[in-house]
């Protein structure tokens, strides 16, 4: 994901390679130091390096966005289930095999969720103010989900 | 169950929230596009929380077994909501080990009992409870888990392995009772002692018809009657000296069953005493039972400090029934219980001295002075050993990896060239 982010950076490739870089380093101290409190913000500085590339090209929508997300997606899941390997519980087999499929399932789903969302981006819809306000909502209620499981947590 | 919350479940939630501001503050869709996996994860998150109620029942198939014996252990887990993830985990004392995965993750169906056997390994013996269970259910991408204990613990009494004795010390005097020892008086028996004159009230077929031809009277044959031995156990506890699970204290665990073990097959009546920081005692019985209550009693023994000052005065007088043979199992490391030893041999009991030998557990530092220290233990216990020779003690040192019949062997030894002072 890194490298496809520097790819598309063009003059800015130093800038993107070093917060892809510095993504990577916290994904890398967050295996090491079995710190899964910083996982967000790995994936929040990778998807920032990506985010960055965006703003190079207004004219057209990324349809690469959602492998870009789901990339994430399975990378911060794949943290997890690695650090939850570390607790050296040996796990029958058709366990794994009901771990791997949920987290296939969710992959997909995610993927799906992404493309509709990037493929909805090319609907000339309108009703703009409605729609944006829709979208402040979502956004609003979206932070404070957030918050109300931070609180849970 | 306690629920407890990935943290990354929050954390993607803060990813969608400042994707989806992103998108909408730079009006750029693919930001959106960027969270939206990581909502539909928090969603996820969210549905999936249902605690399994997860119970658990542990057995095992014995109470008891021998040292290097297997035991299984049985967990039986029921969810009435199920759960893809269970995680069980049985805590387990160092003397026992699991020869299957422990821990381990299996699956659960709703209502439906789920058996996991985990055999056990009995490396040492001790007494010990096995449980309660750890378990741990999470959903199947493990967003949440849910954790408790469950189960009884359950008894389990590891006993230590006998040790074939080929023969046994014989007591200075026997007891009153029948038993497979020949006593050294005379009476009834098959062992012949002595002739001697007929005196009224002897039976016919005990006179000796060749001494009888021979002295032109009566003369009668005299036997060695069999009779029991009193033997008590005297398990010094004031302090041992280990290495790991290794120690004076294991060694003399040991050396009391199996001692126990062979005299009470041999009809003999045994007792305990566990002389130390936590006295205990058991008065002389003989058969299965009794032995079943002195191992049980050694399991549970153990080395307590104590500075209080004990004697023989505190031991019930049915402890020490008069004649019996005392056989002490001592490191010899507290000055109480030498003590109490000699005071016995003062009050003219049948002792003999199983010293359990502390020295190879011991490593002293290479410095001069902590070598000169370690050799003047070592005189200190040599003079004590002579101490107790005078007395007419007999001591022998036995050490790990010694077959116990050498011990028993040099006792014999030297009773055949000691007699019993008597005041």
């Amino acid at each position: 994901m890194g490298a496809y982010a520097i790819a598309r950076s063009g003059a800015l490739g130093g800038v993107v390679a070093v917060i892809a870089a510095l993504g990577a380093l916290m994904l890398v101290v967050v295996l090491w130091r079995d710190w899964i409190e910083l996982l967000a913000w790995a994936l929040l500085t990778g998807a920032g390096a990506y985010a960055s590339t965006l703003f190079l090209d207004h004219h057209h929508v990324d349809g690469a966005a959602p492998l870009v997300a789901t990339a994430l997606l399975v990378c911060g899941e794949l943290a997890a289930w690695s650090l939850d390997a570390r607790w050296h519980v040996a796990a029958e087999a058709a366990v794994l095999r009901r771990r791997a499929l949920a987290l296939g399932a969710l992959v997909l789903a995610g993927l799906t969720a992404s493309a509709i969302v990037v493929a909805l981006a090319g609907v000339n819809a309108g009703g703009g103010l409605a729609l944006t306000t829709l979208g402040a909502a979502a956004a609003v209620a979206a932070v404070g989900i957030s918050v109300a499981l931070l609180r849970r947590a | 169950m306690t629920r407890f919350t990935s943290p990354r479940v929050a954390g993607y939630a803060w990813v969608a929230a400042v994707g989806l501001v992103a998108g909408l503050a730079t009006a750029r869709v693919e930001l959106v596009a960027l969270g939206a996996p990581f909502a539909l994860a928090a969603l996820a998150g969210a549905v999936l929380a249902r605690d399994p109620r997860i119970e658990a029942q542990l057995s095992l198939d014995r109470p008891r077994a021998l040292e290097g014996e297997d035991v299984r252990a049985a967990v039986t887990l029921t969810s009435p909501e199920g759960s893809e993830w269970v995680e069980l985990v049985l805590p387990l004392p160092e003397q026992l080990h699991a020869l299957e995965r422990n821990p381990r993750a299996v699956g659960l169906a709703a209502g439906e009992p789920r058996e996991v056997e985990l055999p056990l390994h009995c490396e040492r013996w001790g007494a010990f409870a096995i449980g309660p269970l750890f378990l741990r259910g999470r959903d199947a991408l493990g967003f949440h888990s849910w954790e408790t204990q469950a189960g009884e613990a359950q008894p389990l009494r590891v006993y230590p392995s006998v040790e074939t004795l080929h023969a046994l010390l014989p007591p200075l005097e026997t007891q009153v009772f029948v038993g497979n020892q020949v006593s050294r008086t005379r009476g009834d028996g098959i062992e012949f002692a002595d002739v001697r004159q007929w005196a009224p009230g002897d039976r016919i077929r005990r006179v000796n018809w060749r001494a009888s031809a021979r002295r032109n009277e009566l003369w009668v044959n005299e036997q060695h009657p069999e009779r029991n031995t009193d033997v008590v156990l005297f398990v010094d506890t004031f302090a041992e000296v280990r290495t790991g699970v290794r120690g004076t204290h294991d060694l003399a665990v040991r050396a009391a069953t199996s001692l126990a073990h062979r005299y009470l097959q041999r009809k003999d009546r045994v007792g305990l005493i566990s002389f130390g920081g936590h006295l205990s005692w058991l008065l002389p019985h003989s058969g299965t039972v009794q032995l079943y209550k002195i191992v049980d009693s050694l399991l549970q023994s153990d080395v307590v400090l104590t500075f209080a000052a004990r004697g023989v005065e505190i031991l019930p007088p049915r402890t020490l029934p008069p004649k019996a043979l005392v056989l002490a199992l001592t490191p010899l490391l507290d000055r109480r219980s030498a003590k109490t030893l000699l005071d016995l041999r003062a009050r003219g009991y049948d002792l003999v001295v199983i010293e359990v030998s502390p020295v190879e557990f011991v490593t002293p530092a290479p410095d001069p002075l902590s070598q000169l220290a370690y050799r003047v233990w070592k005189l200190s216990r040599e003079a004590l050993r002579v101490r107790y020779e005078q007395a007419g003690v007999p001591v022998v040192e036995w050490r790990e990896g010694l077959p116990l019949n050498v011990p028993l062997e040099e006792v014999a030894a030297f009773r055949r060239y000691a007699r019993p002072a008597r005041a």
